[in-house]
Formats: C-alpha cells, structure tokens, sequence
C-alpha cells in the first residue's frame, strides 16, 4: 500500500499541517433549517465541534437527532429546501461555508468522503463495481491512464477485502451481499484518498459479524491511511469500540463531546442515579 | 470445447426467438383473420362498387364463390396460409392488383416519412427529456412543459391544415401534397421539400409524449440513493444525469420507443390522408373500411411483425444495458448458473 500512503503525501490538500494546533475540520455555531410549505424545521442549532488529525469521532444520538444532515451540510449535499443560516465550517483554518457548488465538488472527491448507510441502494445498479470504483480513482486522479486506474481500483478492493478483485470487479451491485456491497461503497470512499471520512451509519444495515469487521477496517485503514474519521451511529457499543471522542446529540443540538471513557462513565453514573 | 458450447447456447437462443416469431405472428394472422371477417360488411362492395346493388343474388353468390369467400372461415383461413407460405397473399378486392403490388408501391413512402419521424422523435424526445430534467423546475424546464402540453393536445389534423395554411398557402415556401412532383419522381430535394410540412406534423404530435416520459423517468433515477454516491465522488449535476441516470433510464426508454416504432410508422394515417401521401398509412385504413380483406391482412401482418420484432429487439438490447433483466431471465428458463 505504499503507493497509497505516497499519493496522499504528495497532495497539498492532504499534506499533514502537523503542528497540532490547527484542527483538521472545526464546524462552528451550525444551524441549517428545512424550509417546508408547513414552516421552517429546524434540523441543526448551533452545532459546533471540530476534528483532529488521524482521530475517530463518533456522533451518537437518537434516530431523527440530526447526525445525518450535520454530515450532509457539511458536504453540501443536502436537498434544495434545506439552507444553512447561520456558522462556520473551516478545514484547516479555511472557510468553506461560502464555497461555490464547483469549489465543493473539488473538496467532496479530495477532501471528504462519505459511506452511506443502505449499501445495496448507495451503489449504482446498472455499473459493475469495477467501473463504479474506477470512476471515483479518475475524479480523483484524471491523469492516470485506463490500465493504471484499473490496477489501482484493484489494489482498493483488496484493501477493503473484496476478493479476488479481478472477478468481483466484473460483478454487479446486485451480485453482492449487504457487507461486500458496503466494501465496494468504502473502496470508492477511498478512491478519494480523504482526509476525512463521513460513515454514516455505515454499519447499522449489516449483522453483527459483519459490523465488526467492517469497524475493523476502518481501525485498519486510520492506521494505514492516517484519515480522520467522523462514525455517525445510534450504536454505543460501536462508538465505544472503535471512537476517540464521543458528540451526543439530542433534537438538533450537539449538547456533549469528550473523550470516550469519559462519557460512558458519565453515562453509566446517571443511568445509576436514575 | 467450452467456446464451443457457449456458441451452440448462443445459436439455440436464436433459434428459439425465430420460432417464438413465427408462432407469435401465425396467431396474430388466424386473429386477424377471423375478425376481420366476422366484422359486419360486404366485400363485395370493395370490388364491384355501387354495382353490387344491381346483381342479382345468383351473381352474388356467384362472385363471392369466385373470390372463395361462401367457404366456412377456417377453410378460408388454411387456403390463404397457403398462399401466403408461398408469397401469394391474393389480390386487392379494392384495386384489382396483387396485394404486394399495391402495397410495394407505396411502403416506401410511409417508411421515410414513419422513419424518419421516428428517428427524429427518438432523438428529440431523449435530448428534450434529458434537458428538462437537468434544468428541474427552473423557467427553462417549465416552459418547454407547457408548450410541449400545449402542443400534444392540438389535434393533427388541425396541425396539418394550419402548416399548409401558412407554408403552403401564404407563404407559398413548400409544397402542400403529394410525395412528389409530377416528373420528378428521381429528384431528392424534391421530395425532401414535400417531406419537410408531413414531418413537421408526425414529430410534432407525438414528441412531448415521449419527452415528458424520459423527463419523469429521469426525474425517478436523479431521486434514487445512488445519486447522493455519485455526486459524493464529485460529479457534477450533469455528469450524474449522463453517466448513471441515463443509463437507468435507457431500457425502459427503448422499450416504450420500440413500441412506438410501429405506431408511428401505422399512425401516419391522417397526416397521408390532408397532405395527400400516398402511403400505406391510408391504405391500412381504407382496407379496413371497405373489407379490402387480403390487402388488411397482409397490412395488420405488416404492422403486427413488426411490432412483435421490434418487442425481442428491445428486450436484447435492454438485457445488455441493465444486467439485472439478464439475470432475471437466465433464473426464469430454468437454468443455472454461479452468479
């Protein structure tokens, strides 16, 4: 995986500012709102919380808390009725709240990446998951020739575990079970070689088994990769396994974040006082 | 040894579509056939005019024994398949010719102006759909929605005499019947000028239809999960509608088109009738409405293949753009195969 680690070292974008002061991505004061015919529904209040290099940030909260749009606005992917009104969101000290749709797609192919959560519906049924993963390796690096593209994808889906990558290249969406399908989803996520990496609930449609070893290979990958992960999950026992730090969210609001033991020990003494 | 048994699956497939064609437009004909003749009418009329009027019954039963109609149906239908297995599909009660003179006198006609109507609809529809979805709700998109309403909703007929009002009355820029110039039968820009008005009517009144379905289609797929994927890469808007949607969409547009294929070749009737085209779609018409029984046969047989080729045609190609359909008929026969 050499040539992996020397691709990311030799982008700017990637290129580790390494002092420690500077946080690898810091979302201030975020408030994004749904403007619906009924009203305004107001998905984030003043969200604010940032992402250090190489670290694991699980955001855990309730089904419908708002992790998913905090994912989303930040990646600009959010429908046309939703609008953030208000706060910043900074990668490495620089603003991108103000960033242009075309600025935007740059970054979301460089800079971020995003596992979602349903993998069989996430991947293209028409494309073989070859194509579907070369595609992403030429966005990202549109110099490389056909043949070189197809010898990188390859090299992806080993490191995801799809063997053997020449015969599961040619195979379809349909082909493939929920955890290969959400392998091939996460080779894509990193043909973009991101600094940071959205999974969100990336494992909550797998069984168990498979839920481990896919949180294994995100372990595996900050190792090798050094990449930034923010694990969106509504699972404690995923989030105390592989996460650094914990953000709780309730209704739109990030109310806690600290260091995992932190706040599970928090969590199990109120549980005792109740 | 396998390539070989490969090959030898790939000749039996053929096979089995050729035989399932010919089945398909056997039954076809036998329906035709019989409807055709339990239709209310006279025959008679077709061949003998206002004359049958003044025949004596004996001269009418004569006659009809004569062109081998006082036979039971189903003995009628045997002789005629086998005329018709050896290319003699009888004559037109009509114009007194043989069905393939007649008929060959003017398929061509109905071929360029159906075809190439059809080609400029498939074309158009594809390209008007796909704008309208890239430009969603915006004023572009919601403009070329009302004219296009607007549009399919005029009548042809009315459509037809409006042009030849305007070009050819008015203004006089093109010629307003017929296929043709007397003596100049060889001449293309003749006959692209008395194309240009019959066209403009064929397109016109069944593009939107065809734009409007690729448009919601489209629509469909842009609003499937593997957008959100796709656009995660960092495709732009557009390049997701061409590279992913479209190809999601694609199957299902050329299985309506390959449907449309001969509605628009056959349904060229009124735009032949006001421009005065001689055409086969007006002969499938009138053979119906004067119990012009060998002429409708081979006409609706004409139409009816055609239809039923264009149905196997569609599938293929389908099956080659979404896998899936291919693996689904692959489970359907029967056989099995390691996915």
């Amino acid at each position: 995986m050499s040539y992996l680690r020397e691709c990311l070292k030799s982008d700017i974008l990637c290129m580790s500012v390494g002092d420690g002061e500077m946080d690898l991505l810091r979302v201030e004061n975020l408030s994004v709102s749904f403007f619906r015919p009924e009203g305004e529904i107001e998905a984030l209040k003043n969200v604010s919380f940032s992402l250090r290099e190489g670290e694991i940030l699980a955001v855990m909260g309730e089904t419908g808390c708002g992790k998913s749009v905090l994912c989303k606005s930040i990646l600009k992917l959010l429908p046309d009725i939703a609008q953030i009104k208000t706060g910043h969101i900074c990668i490495r000290g620089e603003e991108i709240t103000g960033c242009s749709e075309k600025q935007m797609r740059k970054l979301r192919g460089h800079f971020f990446s995003m596992v979602f959560q349903n993998p069989m519906t996430a991947l293209n049924p028409c494309m073989s998951v070859g194509e579907q993963i070369a595609e992403a390796v030429r966005l990202r690096r549109p110099q490389l020739t056909g043949r070189e593209r197809k010898k990188r994808a390859a090299e992806l889906m080993e490191l995801v575990g799809l063997n053997p990558p020449g015969e599961r290249a040619k195979q379809y969406p349909f082909q493939l079970s929920g955890g290969m399908a959400q392998r091939c989803v996460i080779a894509i996520a990193l043909a973009a070689e991101p600094a940071v990496l959205f999974a969100d609930e990336a494992t909550t449609a797998l069984d168990v088994t498979v839920q481990a070893q896919i949180l294994e290979l995100f372990l595996e990958l900050r190792k090798r990769m050094g990449m930034s992960i923010v694990l969106v999950t509504h699972n404690p026992g995923v989030a105390a396994r592989t996460a650094d730090r914990v953000a709780l969210m309730r209704d739109g609001e990030l109310f806690r974040i600290g260091d995992v033991e932190e706040i599970f020990e928090e969590i199990i003494y109120n549980q005792n006082l109740t | 040894m396998w390539r070989k048994f490969l090959r030898r699956l790939y000749i039996i497939k053929i096979l089995h579509s050729a035989v399932k064609f010919v089945l398909s437009v056997l039954v076809l004909s036998a329906f035709v056939f019989i409807i055709s003749r339990l239709a209310p009418g006279d025959p008679l009329y077709a061949y003998y005019g206002e004359r049958v009027e003044k025949m004596s019954v004996e001269e009418q039963e004569q006659a009809r024994t004569r062109l081998g109609l006082d036979e039971p149906i189903p003995v009628q239908y045997v002789r005629w398949l086998q005329g018709a297995v050896r290319g003699d599909f009888g004559i037109s009660y009509q114009y007194k010719a043989d069905v393939k003179e007649v008929i060959a006198a003017r398929i061509g006609n109905t071929l360029l102006l159906g075809g190439l109507g059809f080609l400029l609809i498939f074309a158009l529809a594809l390209l008007l759909g796909l704008f309208c979805a890239w430009r969603e709700g915006q004023a572009a998109d919601r403009m070329i929605c009302r004219i296009g309403t607007v549009t399919s909703c005029i009548p042809e007929f009315w459509l037809s005499l409006l042009l030849l009002l305007v070009f050819a009355v008015w203004l006089g820029w093109l010629p307003g019947s017929g296929a043709y110039s007397v003596g100049e039968e060889g001449n293309a820009a003749d006959r692209a000028a008395h194309l240009i008005l019959p066209l403009a009517v064929v397109v016109l009144g069944h593009l939107w239809y065809y734009a409007f379905q690729v448009r919601n289609r489209l629509l469909e797929e842009v609003r499937a999960d593997y957008v959100l994927l796709a656009r995660m890469k960092g495709l732009s808007g557009k390049q997701v509608l061409y590279r992913h949607c479209l190809r999601g969409a694609l199957p299902s547009y050329l299985c309506m088109m390959a449907v449309a294929l001969p509605h628009i070749l056959g349904g060229t009737y009124v735009v032949e009738t006001v421009f005065s085209y001689p055409g086969i779609g007006t002969l499938a018409y009138e053979s119906a409405r004067y119990q012009d029984y060998n002429l409708l046969m081979v006409v609706s047989l004409l139409t009816g293949a055609l239809v039923i080729f264009c149905n196997m045609l569609a599938r293929t190609v389908s099956e080659r753009i979404d896998p899936r359909m291919r693996m689904r008929t692959i489970a359907d026969g029967g056989e099995v195969r390691d996915l």
